[in-house]
């Protein structure tokens, strides 16, 4: 069980969840506003500055970004084929700067104040009288928590298929993962239910 | 502690995994042994509301499992099997306080009661520690912690030592024997309940024996044989 969040006491650290989260959204706004590659260059050398200073190292760094750095490299491919250069490179320094930007603001922010702020800010939904503010909280805080475990039980289903000689193949890696993932969520919601976390329904 | 099951059954698809069982609990630890299979982990699962009788009731303290879930929960916890699965958020005192969040508690008491509950259990320097770092002892502890820093009046455990060494077994045990609440206690080591008031039998999802535990194991090795 792994956490996106790291501890630390950072000026980011110590701001109070609220304030960066709005400021994530005003910024992340801000970056489909402009079309610049090279303001957009510019945001994402801030955000990596930002970035730099949780001090992950290259390697913490990469295995946490790998997949979604990879993810940004296809989105320019195909930009690249079907739009200009500028427009990847567009599309690439955005995305780098809204990942950095959301990453830094992950890793300064327990799930625990995520939970709180999340809650507080959907509370005004509760008038519709279809959603529970308690619950979205509960939901983006499970989803925070579970993001990491999800990604070990990937590596965990991949090294069994080395142990046993087999090469891992979409399907073989999808269906247990799949099955284990949903059990996992099975046990971790009668756990809620158990504990009362959900309160009257 | 007033427990009872009034013809109460189990069913899952369509399957009885519980028949129709009658009988009342109010001793203070309760021992629940059986075969893998036998309908014990059903029947814990039953108190606690997160299984409902497909017929009969259950009741706790008075109160109804399949009408007042919510105060049913509140009156008996339930630590599973895998104490990861109990542990819900990644910092341990924010998964403790997260029990405590449907209460409306100052956020002076909320703290002062996760830090009591966590010194209870001698576990207090694990504060700010993430879940994945603890050993199976402390995971344990932090899931009893979990639980009990909301005050339920009658704990059920599933198999509370079952993946533990012998260290923290014997660690998670003296703290077993050391709680002040009612306790129900599923578990295949017999050394655990060897000393509580009344222990039940389950085998086949029926209750094949009751009473003192002398008596009961005895009949469950003469079932295992």
């Amino acid at each position: 069980m792994k956490s996106l969040h790291v501890e630390g006491d950072t000026f980011l650290h110590r701001l109070p969840p609220g304030v960066k989260l709005a400021a994530l959204a005003a910024v992340s706004l801000l970056l489909f506003l402009l079309h610049s590659p090279l303001l957009l260059a510019v945001a994402a050398i801030t955000a990596l500055v930002f970035y730099a200073m949780l001090r992950l190292g290259w390697h913490n760094s990469w295995q946490r970004m790998r997949m979604i750095l990879l993810t940004i490299i296809l989105i320019c491919a195909f930009t690249l084929v079907i739009n200009s250069p500028m427009d990847a490179a567009a599309v690439f320094f955005r995305l780098v700067a809204l990942t950095l930007f959301a990453a830094t603001i992950t890793a300064t922010t327990s799930t625990g104040d995520f939970i709180e702020i999340v809650t507080k800010a959907a509370r005004p939904l509760e008038k519709t009288g279809l959603v529970r503010a308690s619950d979205i909280g509960l939901a983006i805080g499970l989803v925070i928590r579970f993001v990491p475990e999800v990604l070990g039980r990937y590596q965990a289903i991949r090294d069994a298929h080395h142990a046993r000689g087999l090469k891992p193949k979409a399907l073989t890696l999808a269906v247990p993962l799949i099955i284990l993932t949903l059990r996992n969520a099975d046990e971790i919601a009668a756990a809620i239910d158990a504990r009362g976390i959900r309160g009257q329904k | 502690m007033d427990i009872r099951f009034e013809q109460a059954e189990a069913r899952f698809e369509g399957r009885t995994v519980l028949h129709p069982l009658t009988l009342s609990l109010c001793e203070r630890r309760i021992g629940v042994i059986g075969l893998n299979g036998s309908g014990k982990t059903t029947f814990a699962r039953m108190i606690n509301g997160l299984v409902l009788p497909a017929a009969g009731r259950v009741t706790v303290n008075g109160f109804e499992t399949s009408k007042d879930g919510d105060q049913v929960r509140a009156l008996a916890g339930f630590i599973f099997q895998n104490p990861q699965n109990q542990i819900v958020l990644p910092i341990l005192k924010e998964d403790i306080a997260l029990g405590l969040s449907t209460r409306n508690l100052p956020k002076a008491e909320k703290e002062a009661a996760v830090s009591g509950i966590l010194a209870r259990f001698g576990i207090g320097h694990l504060t700010d520690r993430r879940v994945h770092e603890l050993s199976g002892g402390e995971l344990q502890l932090a899931a009893l912690a979990s639980v009990l820093v909301t005050k339920p009046d009658i704990l059920i455990m599933d198999e509370p030592t079952n993946q533990l060494d012998l260290r923290n077994r014997a660690l998670v045990e003296r703290t077993i024997h050391n709680l002040d609440e009612n306790i129900i206690v599923i578990s295949h080591d017999l050394d655990l309940i060897a000393g509580f008031d009344r222990v039940l039998l389950f085998h086949e999802g029926r209750l094949a024996a009751d009473g003192l535990p002398a008596e009961t194991m005895t009949r469950y090795r003469e079932i295992a044989a």
